[in-house]
């Protein structure tokens, strides 16, 4: 029962880990807050599994192709509307808030009220017991792969020029543009990169969780408590991060269901008063 | 006008209501050094940061070899091949010493007359950022950290390069080295405007001389011609 709780959490660590690097970045770098990050998940799901379910589109394949739809239209929303609010933080908080209860309103519409049950791929569906416990094999894989992802966007990030761009951009923008680099379309790079990641995930996710009415706006708040946990554009710290919550919010559901949220944002407001700028982020110079 | 690398032509700048830069002129010669005087607040950084189109001039115009840069954005003035050192250094504090300089490497222009710029040169001509390229560049001290923002300016081999205060908070002996690094450049045929607020330094070191107040120009003139008729510059600029 602990183990099997155990790999539910590291799981759902996986899944957050998805859902929030994209949205650490793009705070960290662009300073926006993408409340629409939630919705980019559920919309991953949404896309992916209509693809699977209906199309009977490959799983992977359509993981892609949803990954792929998502990270254009956060392209379309980064390039048409946050672009022209630069700056301003609140418009973008309404701004992207808006735009979270239109893809709510739309899905609802499309996709209607009931939950969309999507299949693990059939070559990980089961499991295997060793040790007297039971392995979901789909549960491993989704490990695996965003454990991959991070080492992916690590090596990205900390090892190519690259990435030695997008940080020049965290640390100061104005004096990375002096020396050419060309800030604003790594913004739109990072904003596909961080919106194709949700969506990715979300399809990852959709065998575990389902797609619902209402998923974005709960896989919302849990970005923005690994992301103030982790630090805002900390890869580590959204790893981390995601895997503490996933902990957090698993066991807490299953020991102390009615304090279930309360120990969820118990950490962050630890954080925020002892270490504002998150476990692995670093404090404003 | 070929032999000016870089003009401001009657230069208005403002932050938002304040009126800051009132029609600046002055004009950097080719392979020659502009030092740029005047006290604190008189608007040397502005005059910087309208040249890279950090801020926009609302009247006058830019020009870099007879071309005119003023509605450009900045990562197009850096790729027209002008380099800040800004004031304050402002190197990436979060990348290594070989990250800030690989991120504003840039190809050399065909009709540069200096030889390239690149990790090697740069290296050779600052071998203490050879020792610490692994480094994080929060860590190195203040005359490291100009000298990694010189490198960095260099990387980008351009064609004129903007030197705002790289003497501030030094030690002499390392003020002596900075100043010894400007006139190799120069002498590379690199064309350069120094902001300076000490006087005795730019004299001894520049072409030209323009010396701003309150956001005008005061004096515009060569060293020589300033240095012969013995202009008293302390109005201008305080006590030294
Ligand atoms: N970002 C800014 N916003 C508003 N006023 C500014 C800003 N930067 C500089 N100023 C003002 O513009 C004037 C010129 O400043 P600056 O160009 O930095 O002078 P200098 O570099 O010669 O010391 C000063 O009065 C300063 O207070
Ligand atoms: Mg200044």
């Amino acid at each position: 029962m602990w183990t099997i709780l155990a790999i539910n959490s590291v799981t759902f660590g996986g899944l957050l880990f998805l859902l929030s690097a994209g949205f650490s970045l793009i705070f960290g770098l662009m300073r926006v807050p993408n409340l629409t990050h939630g919705s980019m998940f559920m919309l991953g799901g949404y896309i992916g599994g209509s693809l699977i379910a209906t199309y009977h589109v490959p799983f992977w394949l359509a993981a892609l192709l949803a990954a792929a739809a998502v990270a254009a239209f956060g392209g379309v929303i980064e390039r048409f509307l946050l672009r022209r609010l630069a700056g301003s933080v609140l418009a973008q908080v309404l701004v992207t808030l808006g735009i979270a209860f239109i893809v709510s309103d739309f899905s609802l519409m499309v996709w209607g009220g009931d939950p969309l049950s999507v299949d693990a791929p059939r070559a990980l569906a089961g499991g295997t017991r060793a040790l007297g416990v039971f392995f979901p094999t789909y549960r491993i894989a989704v490990i695996l792969i965003a454990v991959a992802i991070a080492a992916i966007l690590w090596a990205m990030l900390d090892r190519t020029r690259l990435g030695a761009m997008i940080r020049a951009g965290v640390d100061d923008p104005e004096m990375a543009r002096v020396v050419g680099i060309r800030v604003s379309r790594l913004f739109t790079i990072v904003f596909c990169l961080g919106a194709a990641l949700a969506g990715f995930g979300g399809v990852m996710g959709a065998p575990i969780l389902s797609v619902y009415p209402g998923l974005d706006f709960a896989m919302l708040p849990l970005a923005l408590v690994v992301v103030i946990l982790g630090g805002a554009g900390s890869l580590p710290g959204s790893l981390v991060g995601s895997i503490v919550i996933g902990f957090i919010y698993n066991f807490g559901l299953v020991m102390v269901p009615q304090l279930a949220y309360f120990i969820l944002f118990l950490p962050m407001v630890l954080v925020l008063v002892l270490r504002p700028q998150g476990l692995f982020g670093r404090a404003a110079p | 006008m070929a032999s000016e690398a870089l003009t401001l032509d009657r230069v208005d700048a403002h932050y938002g209501d304040s009126h800051v830069l009132h029609g600046v002129s002055f004009a950097l010669g080719e392979a020659r050094l502009l030092g740029l005087l005047g006290r604190n607040g008189a608007g040397k950084t502005t005059c910087m940061n309208v040249i890279m189109g950090i801020l926009r001039p609302r009247g006058g115009a830019i020009t870099l070899f007879g071309r005119d840069i003023s509605a450009l954005a900045t990562e197009d003035i850096a790729a027209r091949g002008i380099a800040l050192v800004p004031q304050g250094r402002r190197i990436f504090r979060s990348l290594s010493v070989h990250e800030n300089l690989l991120v504003a490497a840039r190809r050399p222009r065909a009709e540069g007359n200096h030889p390239p710029w690149g990790f090697e040169t740069v290296y050779a001509a600052f071998p203490r950022l050879k020792e610490r390229q692994r480094h994080v560049a929060a860590y190195l001290s203040g005359g490291e950290q100009q000298m990694l923002a010189i490198g960095r300016a260099l990387m980008a081999n351009p064609r004129v390069l903007l030197m705002d205060e790289p003497s501030e908070g030094l030690a002499p002996q390392i003020v002596a080295e900075v100043m010894a690094t400007i006139r190799r450049l120069k002498a590379q045929g690199l064309s350069i405007v120094l902001v300076e607020q000490n006087p005795k330094l730019v004299f001894e070191i520049a072409d030209d001389i323009v010396v701003l107040n309150s956001g005008r120009v005061v004096v515009s003139d060569t060293t020589a011609a300033l240095r012969e008729s013995g202009v008293d510059l302390h109005q201008h600029l305080g006590i030294y």
